[in-house]
């Protein structure tokens, strides 16, 4: 009986131990799973932007290997109660959708004046979401809490 | 002669005793004198070629949450889905959703298990026993069993008349639980009936921590308490058994509902404005969802000679809503005039029928046909969408067969084809259509994203098959080894589905042209029980050449709060892991139990592992046990998972510390049995990897006491 348990154990161990490397040899040819890195530093978390104006967007990009395309989308967040709704109102909610490309490279920094909020938007709290991808479709994204109105000044950088 | 037989039964040799009730049929019993000593566990265990788990008292009461799934998950190898307290859905090997099966009264139970956030509806104050069979089922069970199943029984009849009944009291401290269920039943001749109310209301959870990140985000978690996570639920079940000579019939209903508040942070952004303390730990407001499971099903069985006849019937609605504000999600519209905040609905209606009738040949050797059929219509509303209408029909017929070539080896095996069909309905989304027309999108775009679902009708028709067999080659060790084929038809959300998940934030796209999901599956059994020690090794591969997965295509999707396109897509896919359980009796009264589990699941045309996968853990636990107590301390180990799919966080691991302790207490002629138990002692802040909140950065609920007190009574009728 003694002998026999071993043979088992045995063969039990070997049938496993063959499965499971033969599952490792593939962990080398993993592929890339780091997300692209997305620094904005303008919009700022909380800012208000200017209706009316262009919206100074400055951000850094990077990534392990090579990024793909970066995409901005705002869109309002408006509670609801506060906000008259469609119908009642002159002013339409402001929302934009657009992508840029960025293939082939490792990092980058955008700086740009194309996104405008125009005359008619409706002031109120909006999302600001930028979100970036890589070659291999490792995805990542960052959300601002941004605030349209007529009665700020736009903004004017240093540089 | 015996010559002559062997090679054709092994070409047909088959797989697994059929169904759970039929173990008792009397003919099953000539097993060998091995380690059975005669309980229904280990015949199970004998009979089943797979690798099964029969878990039942006191399994069931000293693992009690109020929440089955989440009792279940401390087998090796099942794992618990959780969203939040309240729903949860079971997983088994790294494979969940509509990959497994649950299976009640020999009929598959069918609420939403392809969601993300739907749990499993059944009252896990009824349950009496539960087998969950490891691996590949769909031989048995159709389509989605593919990855196993999990069986629920309540306890069979008593021999003598009676009146019975039971009370359970149990209450939590995480999110101040307070539940009950009161059972009566009466044992008459050939009649035996139970009836039970079960009732849970709980508030919202804690968790050790003050305050989230989430989109780089700080959000507060006032009072460390989760706001809106409270819940209720209500379950009723009226059980009438007949049994009379050859016959033995059956007729069940059940009605579970559940209503679950849901953080308001995981819909949409969440805004720390909304996440402030209401003064009310119990109210559950928007966002919430409620779902209502109806079940009635019949079973007979009847023999006549060799042959035994079963019939199981059942009809199922399950219906689902959601409720969220409906400016939340199209602030600048019009909401709809009758019910403007119910978001999501699925009605779901389901017909099963199956017939079987199984031949015992001689003393060693049975074979069953069987004939299942099922009809299932979804119907829906609301404002918002997740999955079409649709209209399924599947069907299988099945052969089976077992035969004992000796005392010590026994091999089953068995072949089904099934057909499906399956008609998706197209349904355009009149608020998004708004949305971006107000966006001045032209007509191609409109085309493109204002169809939530498109039609599509398809069949599918597949074969699965399984072989195996138990060998006991000395009194104390077991060997199982099972190969087995088995296929799962594609959803209708991965056939025709066409925007945003609200759970997901993933523009997910639907391939009308997907084929059914085929895999090969073989799992290995070692058990070894001798002298207070038992050792069990099960390891498992299985390979799948069109497994179906989200594939991110780079392309954007206009759709706000949505990155890139995920597509149905189907790929290579393996998975391999093992569960291992080892447990000591010492010193008379104590017990040492480690057991640990591994899965590891790699897509080949990615090279990277499927998402939710669960990480490999370990629990180490010691028991004292004298007549009337036990008590136990438990060490769980959880592994952190960094073996995830693409665009899918990794989860640290963590280490939990859990004690218990249980006592019968005589008390006026009966024993009433007390529970008492204590997880996350240390109040540890940790993540699940499997847990809905994951992706918001929740941590898992803090240290929790409870208590679980039963009084079973009974009375002889003379």
């Amino acid at each position: 009986m003694k002998t026999n348990i071993k043979f088992s154990i045995l063969c039990l161990m070997a049938v496993s131990f063959s499965m499971f490397t033969s599952c490792g040899d593939d962990d080398d040819e993993k592929s890339d799973t780091t997300k692209p890195v997305i620094a904005l530093d303008e919009p700022a978390e909380g800012d208000s932007l200017k209706i009316g104006a262009p919206i100074h967007f400055e951000m850094d990009l990077s990534d392990n290997e090579k990024l793909k395309s970066y995409k901005v989308d705002i869109h309002n967040n408006f509670d609801g109660h506060n906000h008259a709704l469609k119908a009642a109102t002159s002013t339409e909610a402001f929302t934009y959708n657009h992508s840029w490309d960025v293939s082939g490279l490792k990092n980058t920094h955008i700086h740009h004046h194309e996104i405008v909020i125009p005359e008619n938007a409706t002031p109120g709290k909006y999302h600001l979401m930028v979100y970036c991808t890589d070659e291999a479709g490792n995805e990542t994204f960052i959300a601002r809490n941004i605030v349209l109105s007529n009665d700020v000044e736009a903004d004017h950088h240093e540089d | 002669m015996r010559s002559g037989i062997i090679p054709v039964m092994l070409m047909f040799v088959f797989a697994s005793s059929l169904w759970a009730q039929t173990a008792d049929t009397v003919m099953t019993g000539t097993l060998d004198e091995v380690v059975v000593s005669g309980s229904y566990k280990k015949m199970e265990v004998l009979n089943t070629v797979q690798q099964v788990e029969v878990v039942e008292e006191p399994f069931l009461r000293e693992h009690f949450t109020g929440n089955l799934t989440q009792t279940l998950g401390h087998i090796p190898g099942v794992h618990s889905m959780d969203i939040g307290a309240g729903f949860s859905k079971p997983m088994i090997r790294g494979m969940g959703f509509n990959r497994i099966s649950v299976v009640q009264n020999g009929i598959k139970q069918e609420g939403q298990q392809w969601g993300a956030d739907h749990g499993l509806e059944i009252d896990a104050f009824s349950v009496g026993r539960v087998t969950v069979r490891k691996g590949p089922s769909s031989l048995l069970y159709g389509s989605d069993a593919m990855g196993g199943t999990i069986e629920i029984e309540r306890l069979p009849a008593p021999i003598d008349d009676q009146w019975l009944g039971e009370v359970n009291l149990l209450g939590k401290s995480v999110n101040n639980t307070l539940g009950a269920s009161l059972m009566l039943g009466l044992k008459r001749k050939a009649w035996f009936t139970t009836l039970r109310y079960s009732e849970q209301h709980f508030g919202d959870y804690h968790i050790p921590t003050d305050t989230v990140v989430y989109l780089t985000q700080r959000l507060p978690i006032e009072k460390q308490s989760l706001k809106n996570t409270a819940g209720f639920e209500r379950d009723a079940n009226w059980d009438l058994d007949y049994r009379k000579g050859r016959y033995y019939g059956n007729l069940s209903v059940s009605d579970a509902y559940q209503k679950v508040g849901f953080f308001a942070g995981a819909h949409g952004i969440p805004d720390a404005e909304i996440l402030h303390d209401d003064g009310d730990s119990r109210n559950i407001d928007l966002p919430y969802s409620w779902v209502n499971h109806l079940k009635v099903t019949s079973h007979h069985q009847y023999g006549f000679g060799r042959l035994f006849g079963y019939l199981d019937l059942g009809f199922q609605n399950n219906h689902r809503e959601e409720w969220s504000y409906f400016h939340t999600h199209y602030g600048t519209q019009i909401p709809p005039e009758k019910d403007p905040n119910k978001e999501l609905q699925f009605s779901l209606n389901t017909y099963s029928a199956s017939l079987k009738v199984k031949r015992f040949c001689s003393n060693n050797w049975e074979y069953t046909v069987g004939l299942d059929l099922q009809y299932q219509k979804n119907t829906i509303d609301g404002y918002s969408f997740l999955l079409p209408e649709y209209d399924r029909f599947t069907s299988g017929v099945l052969w089976l067969s077992k035969w004992k070539a000796s005392d010590k080896l026994s091999l089953s095996g068995g072949l089904r084809y099934d057909y499906g069909h399956l008609d998706i309905s197209a349904f355009k989304d009149v608020y998004l259509e708004q949305y971006l027309t107000d966006q001045h999108y032209g007509a191609d775009v409109l085309e493109d994203y204002e169809w939530r679902s498109y039609a599509v009708e398809r069949d599918f028709g597949d074969v699965s098959g399984s072989i195996g067999c138990v060998w006991n080659p000395t009194k104390s060790q077991l060997v199982k080894v099972n190969v087995g084929r088995s296929f799962r038809l594609p959803g209708a959300n991965e056939l025709a589905s066409n925007g945003m998940h609200h759970g997901t934030f993933r523009h997910e796209q639907g391939d009308a042209s997907l084929s059914t999901e085929k895999g090969w599956q073989m799992d290995l059994s070692y058990t070894y029980v001798h002298k207070g020690i038992c050792f069990i090794f099960s390891p498992f591969g299985s390979w799948f050449n069109n497994y179906i997965y989200l594939k991110p295509t780079g392309e954007w999707s206009i759709l706000p709060h949505t990155g890139q396109i995920y597509r149905y897509s189907q790929a290579e896919v393996t998975f391999i892991g093992a569960e291992a359980e080892f447990s000591v009796d010492f010193l008379r009264y104590l017990n040492y139990k480690i057991a640990g589990e591994y899965v590891h699941s790699r897509n080949r045309e990615e090279q990277l592992p499927l998402p939710f996968s669960p990480p490999a853990s370990m629990r180490n636990t010691l028991t004292w046990k004298a007549k009337k107590f036990k008590v136990f301390a438990q060490w769980q180990a959880v592994m952190a998972q960094d073996e995830v799919s693409r665009n899918e966080e990794t989860t640290p691991g963590h280490n939990l510390w859990n004690m218990g302790a249980s006592a019968n207490v005589p008390l006026f002629k009966t024993k009433v049995e007390l529970t008492l138990s204590a997880q996350n002692l240390l109040n540890e802040k940790y993540y699940n990897h499997l847990s809905f909140y994951r992706k918001m950065e929740i941590p898992e609920p803090g240290r929790n006491f409870q208590l679980l007190i039963k009084v079973p009574f009974k009375s002889s009728i003379k």
